[in-house]
């Protein structure tokens, strides 16, 4: 399929899954309550832990930043296809979609743009009311490059969370039950993304496993780049990360699907 | 040149099986029974562009495997399929252009946004121009009647009306080749018969190949000039229907009723062997009788009294279909080794 195509086909896949979210408007409202509630309690316990006197590598304002910001960099690259996916592939719901001349990615695609499409504008009144709380300490970039850069990251960081949902759903090719993986990948990742605690307040000793373990590509960096905690050999090693990331998981997702349409088309489609 | 060609298509599955309970459970985890069943075994056969078949069989006979096998879902485990001059399991794009399948038990349209969503996509996917899709989305929905629906959430659709609009958003590329799953499956009686005038009209119009598995003979009668006949992964039956029912069923049923009442034992006596029952005067007698005989019993019927009405019928379809296929014996045909 052309590139050209490929993008009508992911843009149709998206309005799609548009129209479906709407129709689910109130559920996705509470979601995104949540999705600010975690992060402001976090930012909360944070706080308190500073007022305390408690030697910290963040001061105030690079929490403050960190936990706003968190929400939305956590909703614009979150998946929640893994699920799905092995369910789709155990209950042969993937037959129909086999049969159209697209791949069956597309659709999952278009489901995670779709739904970030109707959450962002529930999403963003919500942070600026956290925002607006904590005035005082908020410190955005004021260098348009760090934006910039943190724009580059974010779907960058967004790939990678949705290859690893969808390497790891695929190996419903093989395993019947996947979700006890689902569920390791959503803790594990949480955490190893900076999700509670940022990576910085980890002890230094681990600093280069944290550098190098792929959950940090899919949330911690964009939010370091915003918080300016990155110089510039950091930023080009952090990308570089990112990008091997994408590629190698993007290689394993096409490995995991050209061996696992054989053993799904053996089993009985 | 055949549009379709099996050769000695076959598929295997294998499958486990353990003990019943938590026992059987526990010890399932060291060691394993394998089995293997043979779904489709050595299965042959050619359908010309063009053609409507009907594939006819009991439950697990092998229809649906077969027809996986065929639009590109399953691997065979031995022999070749082609389709359009495709190897179907290699599911190329150039290919899935051609086919189409519609599964009566499988939806392809999204439950909650309305049909035309699908067709867009289906537009894009397909890469059809804006008015190639137009005209042919308009002829379809006129044919199926469901111009008015399109824009209606599928969820909100009847049965029948969702089944259409399968087919609808199945057929928006033109497919050489539709596969039919069921395609009548839970509809009422007005809908199949709607949607089988529509398969109809798509074969003769569009030229479109078509194989189709039911269940309702009505179907099978109607649409298919030609059927293959399936039982345990074995093609037992391939040809016309009336062959079919002539080799399966050498009798007819004949039917007389009389203006005035006959008595059993002149009845008895004029045919013999008539299961008369009870009754010591008959007022309609009906009776099988091989196809050579059906002109005697009909003369000798007529000798009984003054008729009011003689028919001379086939058996139902469905009873010879049933008739034809021996009770299904355990599926399972080779244990494998453990695992």
């Amino acid at each position: 399929m052309s590139a050209a195509r490929t993008l009508r086909v992911v843009w149709r896949l998206t309005a799609v899954n548009v129209m479906m979210t709407l129709e689910y408007r109130g559920a996705f409202l509470i979601y995104m309550f949540n999705t600010v509630a975690d992060p402001t309690i976090s930012l909360l316990v944070w706080l308190a832990v500073a007022d305390q006197g408690v030697a910290l590598p963040y001061d105030r304002a690079q929490f403050v930043t960190y936990y706003v910001m968190l929400s939305v960099t956590a909703m614009l690259t979150a998946t929640w296809l893994g699920s799905y996916l092995a369910e789709a592939i155990r209950l042969g719901k993937l037959s129909p979609f086999l049969l159209r001349p697209a791949p069956y990615i597309l659709g999952m695609v278009g489901n995670n743009l779709g739904e970030k499409i109707i959450k962002l504008p529930l999403l963003l009144p919500l942070v600026g009311l956290v925002a607006i709380f904590f005035r005082h300490d908020l410190r955005l970039p004021t260098d348009p490059r760090a934006w910039a850069l943190y724009l580059l990251s974010l779907p960058l960081a967004a790939t990678v969370a949705f290859l690893l949902d969808y390497v790891i759903g695929s190996l419903a090719f093989w395993v019947e039950d996947v979700n006890g993986l689902l569920r390791i990948r959503t803790l594990l990742g949480a955490f190893l993304a900076g999700q509670y605690v940022p990576l910085a307040l980890f002890p230094g000793e681990l600093s280069g496993l944290l550098a190098a373990q792929p959950f940090r590509y899919t949330l911690s960096f964009p939010l370091e780049i915003l918080t300016g905690q990155l110089s510039g050999t950091a930023l080009a090693a952090g990308f570089a990360w990112q990008a091997g990331y994408c590629i190698g998981l993007w290689a394993l997702y096409r490995l995991l699907w050209r061996f696992g349409l054989r053993a799904y088309s053996a089993a009985g489609a | 040149m055949a549009a379709i060609v099996a050769t000695d298509l076959s598929k295997t599955y294998r499958f486990h099986r353990k003990a019943p309970g938590l026992r059987g459970s526990i010890a399932s985890l060291f060691r394993r029974e394998t089995l293997e069943t043979r779904a489709v075994d050595g299965v042959s056969f050619a359908i010309e562009a063009g053609e409507v078949v009907g594939f006819l069989g009991p439950n697990g006979a092998g229809k649906t495997t077969t027809l996986k096998m065929l639009c590109g879902l399953l691997y065979p485990s031995g022999g070749a399929a082609r389709v359009l001059g495709h190897t179907p399991a290699r599911r190329e794009a150039a290919y899935l252009r051609r086919i189409a399948l519609v599964m009566g038990q499988k939806n392809m349209l999204w439950w909650d946004i309305p049909a035309m969503e699908t067709l867009l996509l289906h537009k894009e996917m397909y890469g059809l121009a804006e008015a190639e899709f137009r005209r042919t989305t308009d002829e379809l929905a006129e044919i199926l009647e469901v111009g008015h629906l399109l824009r209606v959430q599928v969820r909100k659709l009847s049965l029948g009306e969702r089944m259409k609009m399968e087919l609808l958003a199945a057929l928006v590329h033109h497919p050489e080749v539709l596969f039919l799953d069921e395609p009548t499956i839970g509809l009422d009686v007005v809908a199949q018969g709607r949607v089988r005038d529509f398969l109809h009209r798509l074969n003769r119009e569009y030229g479109t190949t078509i194989l189709l598995t039911s269940h309702y003979m009505d179907d099978i009668e109607q649409l298919c000039p030609r059927v293959l006949v399936i039982d345990r992964g074995w093609l037992e039956f391939d040809g016309a229907l009336a062959t079919l029912v002539e080799r399966a069923a050498p009798h007819k049923i004949v039917s007389a009723v009389f203006a005035a009442p006959v008595p059993r034992a002149v009845a008895r006596a004029a045919l013999p062997g008539l299961d008369a029952g009870d009754a010591e005067e008959l007022l309609k007698i009906s009776l099988t009788a091989p196809r050579e005989e059906v002109a005697d019993v009909a003369e000798r019927l007529l000798r009984l009294g003054r008729i009011v009405d003689l028919s001379v019928e086939e058996a139902p379809v469905e009873e010879i279909i049933r008739g034809i296929f021996r009770p299904a014996a355990d599926p399972v045909v080779a244990g494998g080794g453990r695992s």
